[in-house]
C-alpha cells in the first residue's frame, strides 16, 4: 500500500507563451485545483496504468505536456485532457485500437522530424509495447488517481446564471448605493457629498448628450425649487435626441465600424451612414435589446435592413486586393467571416470568441468547433452594399421618374448637337460618364457593342463594365428601354442585366471577364435609330475599366453586321477622361444643352445612394468547415450552424437553415433571458458610459482573461432591472443617473486619495477628459456655430480626392458643413481629423470598448493653434460681443458664465480683461477652449 | 503680474519621486496605461511599463540591457525586388526566357498569370572585402557590404500591400495595431525631452502604402503614436496660427496657466490635471526644438552634398533632406524614427514607389537613383559619428518580388515567400549574411524567417523580450510578435 499527497496550482496563463502555434488546452476545463487523495495500487494486472503508464509519461511527456507547459495543447497528466488530445484534433488515445491513436504513431515513428518525444531520447521497444497494451486493452485510466484536477472552463462568474442578493424595500435608485456603500464601508471610507447644482447639470449634460448645458438650462436647474428638480432634468436629458447621438458614439466604438474599406485603398463606402442614423434613432427610441440584437444581425428578415450595416463594421479589403490565387481568395474569406464573428462576440457577449479561431479558446469554454459553427451562422453574409428593401428606401420613387424623363430630353438635346460619327473630323475621346454615338439614321433589328481594350486602373483588372445602353430613335425615344420585350445576348463569358432598364449607377448592367466581349441587343421588330448612348457609370464615381477601344454595329436586313461607330472615329483615349462631349464647344446651343445635362446627372449619385445601404449582402450559405490551426489549407469536418455549445441553452438549427434564419436564430439565442452573458454586458457598458469605467473593467471580454466585476452583486442586480423591465436601456441610464453615486461631489479628499486613488470603490465622481468629440461639439456649441441637423450622409474633414487610393488630406480651413456634431462627420479609416483626432479618438479599424485617455503635446498644439480652433474663438468673441455689448470687462464676464457657468473670480477677470485689451476677445476665447474646467466632467 | 509658470501643487504633482511614492507599487498608470484590477491574474511573464500619467514619455528602463538604445527603420514602399537588388541568384542568367520549373501551365501569383523566368536587370559585383554579390541598383549601399547584416530569407504573411505593409509596420496584417515606433516608446519612453519620442517620415510624395496606420499607436494610449513630419510637411498645429502675433500666443499661453492653476488648487493631487498643463509646456519647447531639428541650413556644404540636398530632382532632394532630418532627430535621442521612401499609389503602378509591375527596370532606375544616395549618406554619416554604437538601423520592404515577368509586362509580381531586409548598426553582425531563397529566388527555404523573427531581434536589442512586453486590449495580452517570433540570434554580434 503507498499513499501519495500532491498538490498544484497552476494559472490559466501558464502555458501561454510556451508554443509557437500558442495551442489551446481543452475544452471546458480550465482551471486546476489541487486535490489530495491516496490509492491503493493494485495488484498484477495485464498492464496497469499507476504502476506500468504513468511513469512512461512522467519520464518522457511530462515535460513538454504536463502541469507547466501543454504544447499544442496536450497533457498527459490529467486524464480527461490525455484523452481528448491536443489542438491537432488528431485522436490522441483511441481506447482499444492502438493503431488509431496518435500517441502510438507518433511515438513509434522512424521519422525524426515527427517522432515524440522532440527533445530526449526516444521510448524504448518496451515501452512502446506497454502503451501499446494499455490501449488496445480499453486504456484503462482509474478515476480519481490524477495529481491534479481540471475545473470546467464554465466555472465562471459571468457564466454563472445572474446571482440575485438579498436587497431592502428601498426605491431602485438608492439601491445602487445601498451596494456601493457596502463596499465602500468595507475599506471605511465614506461617500462625498452632494455636487453643487452647476457641477451637476454640466455633469449631466456632458455625459449624456456630450454636450454642456446652455447657460439658460443652468440658471432655470439652479433656480428651480421643485423637490423633484434633478429628476425632472434627468428625464428631460434622456428625451433628447442628443442622448441617442452620444450613446451611437458608444456603439459605434464597441463594433469599431467606419465607413471606409481600411487598408491601402481605403475608399470610402458612401451608403454605410443609415446604419449610423439607426444606432441614434434606436437609442433614442429606446429600442428594446432584444430587438437591437434582431435588428443588427437580420434587420433584413424585420424590415430594418439598415441596422446590419454591424455586419459591415470592419475594414475590408477588395477584390482587387485580394490576390488572384484561391489562397488568398479563401483568407480574404476566413478573415471576414472571422470580422463578422469578434464583432458579435464581443459587442453583445463580451467574449473573445476569436480566439478559438486556431485553436479551442485556451481560458474559456468555445471551442474551435463552435467558432465555426458561428462562422456557418454567418456563412451567406458577404461585404457589399445591396438595395434596400422598399419600405426602408430613402428614395422617392416620383422623384426618379422625374429625374428619368428629364434625363432622356436633355440627352436628346445634345444629340442634337453631337457629329455623326465618320463625319469628318475626330470626335471627343472616350469618358466613363456619357458616350454618345451618333451615326446616319438606320433601321435595324440588333444593335451590337463590342469592346477590345479597357482603360485600366489599376492594370490589374482587365473586365469591362456599361452600367446603361440607351438607343435613340429620330423620333426622341429611347427604344431599347421603352419597348417591351428587348432581348439582351452577351459573348459567353459576359454577363448583362439590366443594361437598358433606365436605372443607371455601376451597380448593373454589363461586364466582361477580362477578355473581349460584346453585349446585342434585339428589339424583336426593326427600329429607326440614330445614336446609341452608353457608359461605363454614369454617377461619375467609377472611371476605370472603361471601354476604349469598341465598335458600335447594326445588323443589315441580310443579317450581316455593319459598323457605324467606333473608337477610331474618336480622339485617342490617353485616360478615362471625364469630360463630356460638346463640353468646350463654341457653339452655345451646343453648350446650353449640356450644361443642362450637367445639371441633372449631378442630382444622381445621390438617388441611387438613397436605395442603397453598405449593410452587407445575403446568398444562399455555403459549406463551412473547421480549419486546423485556423489554416485555409488544412480544411476538416464540415460544421452546422450554432453557437457555443457551453453557454447558455443550446441553439438548435438545422444545417438546411437558409440564411436569414441563421442570424435571426443566433440574435434570438443572444437575447435569451437564459443567456447568462448579454444583461452583464450591457449594464456594465452603460455604467462605464456614466462612471468612465466599468464595474467590469474589460467591457468586451466576460471570460477569464477579462477583469471580474468590482461590485458584482451590483452588476447582477442592474442586468435583472434592465430584463426586468424589458431592455430598456433608457430604465437602467435612468437608474444611474438618479443614484446618489452619480451625483458625488468630484473633489478629491485625503481618506480616498490614500486608500483608493483609482476611485474603484466609488468614493466621488472621478472627473475625467471628455471625448475627442465632445472637445469639439461642445466648442462648437459655445461658439454658436453647432448645426444641430441630425441624420443624413456625413460631413468630411478632408479635401475631396478621388484618386485610385485615396489620399485624406485635411482640409485648411472649415465652413458651416463642418459644424454639425462629429457623430456626423464620415468615419475615415486610420485618417484621423487634424485637431481632435490626437484626443484618443478611435480609427475605427479594431474595437475600442474602453477608449484610452491621455494627454500629449500633440492634443496641446492642435488646441491651442489649429484653424478650426481660431475660427471658432472668433466666432465665440463675436457672439460674446453680440450678446453682452458694454465694456470688455462685462464681455469677460459673459463668456465665463456662458463657457464655464460661472463669474470669473476677481484675479481671473483682471487676467483676462488685460488680455482681452491687449489681444483682443478673440484671444480670450482661444485660451477658455483650452482650459482644463472646461474639457473635464466635473 | 506674471502669473506662476506651473504652480507649487503642479510641480510636486509631476515630481516623479512624488509619483513613485504615490503610485510606485504596480498599480501606476491605472488611468493611463490599463484597464485591468489589480487582482486580475497576470500572465506571470507579462511586463507592463510603470507609466507615468503625468510624464509617460519618461525614459524607462528595459527589461535587460540594450545594445541599441534608438531604432530607425528605412522602408520602401511597395516592394523592392530582392532579386534585382541583393539577392544574388546565378541560376535566374541561365534559366533567363525559360518557364519556371514544376509551375503550373498558368502560374497564378497575385495580379494573374506570369510569364517566364527573367534574369536579375541589374549586373551583380563582388563587393568588399567579403566578396557579397550586391547589383548596382543601390551602388552605394553596396560599398558598404561589409557592414551590412543581410537576412534573405524573410517572408511576409500576405501578398497584398496593405496588409503585408501593415504587418511590417504593426507585426499584424490588419490596420489598428500599434506600430514598432508605438511598441518601443510605450516600452521605454524617450531620451529627447523637448521632441516627439517616435517620429514618422513619410516621402515627400505622400504616406506609404500603409497610410498612417504604420504609425499609428493602435489600442496603445495616444501618446505614443508616431508624429509624423519630414523635411518639408512640418507637424500639423506646430506652427503658431495665421494672424497671430508670438506676443500674443505667450500673452494666451500664460492666462491659460493661471487658469488651469487655479483649477488644480480644487482638485490636489489629480494627475490627469496636471498632466494637460505639463503638457502645454513640452508643446511651447516642440514649438522651439522642431523649427531647430529641421533646419538643415546649419549643416555644412559637405554634409548637404553627401546627402544630395540640393540635387535639381525635387524628389531626390526631398528624401535627401528626410534622411539628414533623421540623423539630426537621432542625434537628440528621438527614440524610433521610422523613414519612408515611395508613396501610395496614385497614378501607374510603381511609379511612385517600388512596385515594379509593368516597367520594372525603367522606374528602378529612377528610384535607385533618388534612394541610394541618400541612404547611402545616412548610415556612413551615423557610423561616423558613431550613432551606429548604440543606433540599430533596418532596412525593410513590404515584400519581395517574383522571379518571372508577368504575362505581357515587364515587371514583377509580388512575392511574399522569400525577399530581403537587412539590418547595421548596435548589436548586429557585420558583413554577415543570413538565410537563403532557392535558386531562383522564389521562396526562402534556409532558415526561413518572418516578421514576427525580425520584430523579436529588434526589441530585443532594443532590450525588451518581445513575449512579456504587452498590452491588454480585448480580452489579450497583445504583444507586436502576437503568439509567434524568435530572436533571430545568429544575426547578433
Amino acid at each position: 500500500m503507498s499513499s501519495r499527497t500532491s498538490s498544484r496550482k497552476v494559472s490559466p496563463g501558464s502555458a501561454r507563451t510556451e508554443d509557437r502555434f500558442a495551442g489551446g488546452i481543452l475544452t471546458g476545463i480550465v482551471r486546476l485545483v489541487p486535490v489530495v487523495f491516496s490509492v491503493s495500487l493494485a495488484a498484477a494486472a495485464p498492464v496497469d496504468f499507476l504502476r506500468d503508464v504513468r511513469p512512461i509519461f512522467e519520464k518522457h511527456c511530462y515535460e513538454c505536456h504536463g502541469g507547466q507547459k501543454q504544447k499544442s495543447g496536450l497533457r498527459f497528466d490529467v486524464k480527461a485532457a490525455a484523452l481528448k488530445g491536443g489542438d491537432s484534433g488528431e485522436p490522441c488515445i483511441v481506447p482499444g485500437a492502438a493503431a488509431k491513436s496518435f500517441l502510438i504513431r507518433l511515438v513509434a515513428s522512424v521519422d525524426e522530424d515527427e517522432r515524440m518525444p522532440s527533445k530526449g531520447p526516444p521510448l524504448s521497444p518496451g515501452e512502446i509495447a506497454t502503451l501499446t497494451t494499455w490501449i488496445n486493452e480499453g486504456a484503462v485510466w482509474p478515476d480519481g488517481v490524477d495529481t491534479t484536477t481540471l475545473i470546467a472552463k464554465t466555472d465562471w462568474w459571468s457564466l454563472k446564471p445572474l446571482h440575485l442578493p438579498r436587497v431592502s424595500a428601498l426605491k431602485p435608485a438608492p439601491r445602487i448605493d445601498e451596494f456601493v456603500a457596502a463596499k465602500r464601508a468595507e475599506k471605511g471610507l465614506a461617500a462625498s457629498p452632494r455636487a453643487d447644482r452647476r457641477t451637476l447639470i454640466r455633469r449631466l449634460f456632458l455625459v449624456v448628450h456630450g454636450l454642456p448645458p446652455t447657460l439658460l438650462d443652468v440658471e432655470a436647474f439652479v433656480a428651480d425649487k421643485d423637490p423633484r428638480a434633478y429628476e425632472k432634468l434627468v428625464d428631460r436629458v434622456l428625451a433628447s435626441p442628443r442622448y441617442g447621438e452620444k450613446m451611437a458614439q458608444h456603439w459605434l466604438d464597441v463594433i469599431g465600424w467606419g465607413e471606409t474599406h481600411g487598408f491601402e485603398i481605403n475608399t470610402p463606402r458612401h451608403t454605410a451612414w443609415p446604419f449610423r442614423d439607426y444606432v441614434i434613432e434606436a437609442f433614442n427610441s429606446d429600442r428594446p435589446y432584444a430587438r437591437f440584437i434582431l435588428e443588427q444581425l437580420a434587420g433584413d428578415s424585420v424590415a430594418e435592413d439598415r441596422a446590419t450595416g454591424f455586419l459591415m463594421a470592419k475594414p475590408a479589403l477588395l477584390p482587387g486586393q485580394i490576390g488572384k490565387d484561391q489562397e488568398s481568395k479563401d483568407r480574404a474569406r476566413q478573415d471576414e467571416l472571422n470580422d463578422m464573428v469578434t464583432t458579435t462576440g464581443a459587442a453583445f457577449m463580451g467574449m473573445t470568441l476569436q480566439c478559438a479561431r486556431c485553436h479551442d479558446h485556451k481560458f474559456d469554454p468555445v471551442t474551435q468547433a463552435d467558432y465555426y459553427s458561428l462562422q456557418a451562422i454567418f456563412a451567406g453574409v458577404r461585404n457589399g452594399e445591396r438595395l434596400l428593401h422598399p419600405d426602408n428606401r430613402l428614395s422617392d420613387p416620383q422623384a426618379y421618374q422625374q429625374w428619368s424623363q428629364e434625363q432622356v430630353a436633355a440627352t436628346l438635346a445634345v444629340i442634337r448637337h453631337e457629329p455623326v460619327a465618320g463625319s469628318g473630323g475626330l470626335r471627343s475621346e472616350v469618358n466613363g460618364v456619357r458616350n454618345i454615338d451618333r451615326f446616319a439614321p438606320v433601321r435595324t433589328q440588333k444593335v451590337r457593342f463590342s469592346v477590345k481594350e479597357v482603360f485600366k486602373a489599376p492594370a490589374t483588372d482587365t473586365r469591362a463594365f456599361l452600367d446603361e445602353f440607351e438607343v435613340y430613335s429620330p423620333a426622341g425615344r429611347n427604344v431599347a428601354r421603352e419597348i417591351k420585350g428587348v432581348r439582351l445576348t452577351a459573348s459567353p463569358t459576359a454577363r448583362a442585366q439590366n443594361l437598358t432598364d433606365g436605372r443607371y449607377g455601376a451597380r448593373q448592367g454589363w461586364s466582361t471577364n477580362g477578355k473581349p466581349g460584346w453585349v446585342e441587343i434585339d428589339f424583336g421588330s426593326p427600329q429607326e435609330i440614330e445614336a446609341v448612348v452608353w457608359s461605363r457609370d454614369r454617377s461619375g464615381r467609377l472611371k476605370n475599366q472603361v471601354s476604349i477601344d469598341y465598335q458600335v454595329e447594326v445588323e443589315g436586313a441580310d443579317r450581316t453586321w455593319r459598323v457605324v461607330a467606333g473608337s477610331e472615329t474618336r480622339a485617342t483615349a490617353t485616360s478615362a477622361g471625364e469630360k463630356s462631349p460638346a463640353e468646350g464647344s463654341d457653339d452655345t446651343g451646343a453648350r446650353a444643352a449640356t450644361e443642362r445635362l450637367h445639371r441633372n446627372d449631378a442630382k444622381l449619385a445621390a438617388m441611387l445612394d438613397a436605395e442603397m445601404v453598405y449593410a452587407g449582402k445575403f446568398e444562399k450559405p455555403g459549406a463551412i468547415r473547421r480549419l486546423a490551426r485556423g489554416d485555409v489549407n488544412l480544411p476538416k469536418e464540415e460544421v452546422p450552424p450554432g453557437a457555443p455549445r457551453e453557454i447558455g441553452p443550446p441553439l438548435v438549427l438545422p444545417a438546411a437553415s437558409s440564411d436569414p434564419e441563421r442570424r435571426a436564430a443566433l440574435a434570438r439565442w443572444i437575447a435569451q433571458p437564459e443567456n447568462p452573458l448579454t444583461g452583464r454586458v450591457l449594464v456594465n457598458r452603460l455604467w462605464q458610459w456614466v462612471f468612465g469605467a466599468g464595474l467590469v473593467a474589460t467591457p468586451s471580454d466576460f471570460g477569464h482573461q477579462g477583469a471580474q466585476p468590482t461590485q458584482p452583486e451590483l452588476l447582477d442586480w442592474l442586468a435583472q432591472e434592465f430584463s426586468g423591465h424589458g431592455g430598456s436601456v433608457k430604465h437602467v441610464m435612468r437608474l444611474l443617473l438618479l443614484s446618489g453615486t452619480f451625483q458625488q461631489s468630484s473633489h478629491p479628499n485625503a481618506d480616498g486619495m490614500a486608500l483608493d486613488a483609482g476611485n474603484r470603490l466609488l468614493w466621488r465622481f472621478a472627473p475625467r477628459r471628455v471625448d475627442a468629440e465632445d472637445v469639439r461639439d461642445g466648442m462648437l456649441q459655445l461658439a454658436g456655430t453647432l448645426d444641430l441637423r441630425m441624420g443624413g450622409p456625413g460631413f468630411s474633414v478632408f479635401e475631396p480626392n478621388d484618386s485610385y487610393v485615396r489620399i485624406y488630406k485635411p482640409k485648411e480651413s472649415y465652413g458651416a458643413e463642418e459644424w454639425r456634431r462629429m457623430i456626423y462627420m464620415t468615419r475615415i479609416r486610420v485618417a484621423k481629423d487634424s485637431t481632435f483626432g490626437a484626443f484618443d479618438c478611435p480609427d475605427f479599424t479594431q474595437d475600442q470598448a474602453a477608449r484610452t485617455r491621455s494627454t500629449t503635446a500633440l492634443q496641446a498644439l492642435n488646441l491651442f493653434n489649429s484653424p478650426f480652433v481660431m475660427e471658432q474663438a472668433g466666432h465665440l468673441a463675436a457672439r460674446v460681443q453680440r450678446e453682452a455689448p458694454g465694456p470688455v470687462a462685462t464681455q469677460v464676464h459673459h463668456l465665463f458664465r456662458l463657457a464655464l457657468h460661472r463669474p470669473p473670480s476677481p484675479q481671473e477677470a483682471a487676467v483676462c480683461t488685460k488680455l482681452a485689451l491687449d489681444h483682443g476677445l478673440p484671444a480670450v476665447c482661444r485660451m477658455i477652449f483650452n482650459t482644463n474646467e472646461l474639457l473635464f466632467v466635473p | 503680474m506674471k502669473p506662476p509658470v506651473l504652480s507649487a501643487t503642479g510641480r510636486a504633482l509631476l515630481d516623479r519621486r512624488t509619483f513613485l511614492q504615490q503610485f510606485g507599487h504596480g498599480a501606476a498608470g491605472i488611468a493611463l496605461a490599463t484597464l485591468l484590477s489589480r487582482d486580475r491574474a497576470l500572465g506571470a511573464s507579462a511586463v507592463r511599463p510603470v507609466i507615468d500619467p503625468g510624464r509617460p514619455l519618461a525614459p524607462r528602463v528595459p527589461h535587460f540591457p540594450a545594445k541599441a538604445k534608438r531604432l530607425l527603420m528605412i522602408q520602401c514602399s511597395g516592394g523592392v525586388s530582392h532579386l534585382d537588388s541583393f539577392d544574388w541568384k546565378p541560376e535566374l542568367l541561365r534559366m533567363d526566357g525559360k518557364p519556371m520549373p514544376g509551375a503550373k501551365e498558368n502560374f497564378i501569383t497575385f495580379q494573374g498569370e506570369n510569364g517566364n523566368l527573367v534574369r536579375p536587370l541589374y549586373e551583380f559585383k563582388p563587393r568588399g572585402r567579403s566578396g557579397k554579390m550586391l547589383s548596382d541598383l543601390f551602388p552605394r549601399i553596396a560599398e558598404m557590404a561589409d557592414d551590412l547584416c543581410f537576412i534573405h530569407s524573410m517572408t511576409a504573411k500576405s501578398n497584398t500591400h496593405g496588409p503585408a505593409d501593415c504587418q511590417m509596420n504593426t507585426g499584424f496584417i490588419f490596420d489598428g495595431y500599434p506600430s514598432v515606433g508605438a511598441w518601443a516608446s510605450y516600452a521605454l519612453g524617450s531620451e529627447a525631452d523637448d521632441l516627439p519620442a517616435f517620429v514618422a517620415i513619410p516621402d515627400t510624395r505622400g504616406v506609404p502604402v500603409g497610410g498612417p496606420n504604420d504609425w499609428g499607436n493602435g489600442f496603445l494610449p495616444a501618446v505614443f503614436q508616431g508624429t509624423a513630419f519630414n523635411a518639408s510637411q512640418p507637424i500639423y498645429n506646430l506652427a503658431p496660427p495665421r494672424g497671430s502675433s508670438s506676443g500674443t500666443d505667450r500673452a494666451v499661453g500664460d492666462a491659460l496657466r493661471f487658469l488651469n492653476d487655479r483649477h488644480l488648487e480644487q482638485y490636489p493631487g489629480d494627475q490627469n490635471l496636471a498632466a494637460r498643463i505639463s503638457s502645454y509646456e513640452l508643446a511651447a519647447r516642440m514649438q522651439l526644438s522642431v523649427p531647430e531639428v529641421s533646419d538643415l541650413a546649419k549643416e555644412t556644404a559637405a554634409t548637404r552634398a553627401r546627402y544630395g540636398v540640393d540635387d535639381p530632382d525635387p524628389i531626390k532632394s526631398g528624401f535627401a533632406r528626410n534622411c539628414l532630418l533623421a540623423r539630426r532627430l537621432l542625434e537628440r535621442g528621438v527614440r524610433c524614427i521610422q523613414l519612408y521612401h515611395g508613396a501610395q499609389q496614385m497614378c501607374d503602378l510603381g511609379a511612385v514607389n517600388w512596385d515594379g509591375h509593368r516597367a520594372l527596370k525603367a522606374q528602378y532606375d529612377i528610384h535607385g537613383a533618388v534612394f541610394d544616395q541618400p541612404a547611402a549618406a545616412l548610415v556612413g554619416d551615423l557610423r561616423e559619428r558613431g550613432l551606429l554604437d548604440d543606433t540599430l538601423v533596418v532596412w525593410a520592404t513590404e515584400f519581395g518580388r517574383m522571379p518571372t515577368f508577368q504575362k505581357g509586362a515587364s515587371g514583377r509580381d509580388h512575392n511574399p515567400d522569400g525577399f530581403t531586409v537587412w539590418m547595421t548598426g548596435a548589436g548586429v553582425k557585420r558583413g554577415f549574411s543570413f538565410g537563403a531563397t532557392d535558386d531562383l529566388g522564389y521562396k526562402a527555404v534556409q532558415n526561413i524567417t518572418t516578421i514576427y523573427d525580425l520584430h523579436a531581434t529588434i526589441l530585443h536589442l532594443l532590450g525588451l523580450d518581445h513575449e512579456r512586453l504587452t498590452y491588454y486590449h480585448n480580452g489579450i495580452e497583445r504583444r507586436l510578435t502576437d503568439v509567434h517570433g524568435h530572436v533571430i540570434k545568429e544575426t547578433l554580434s
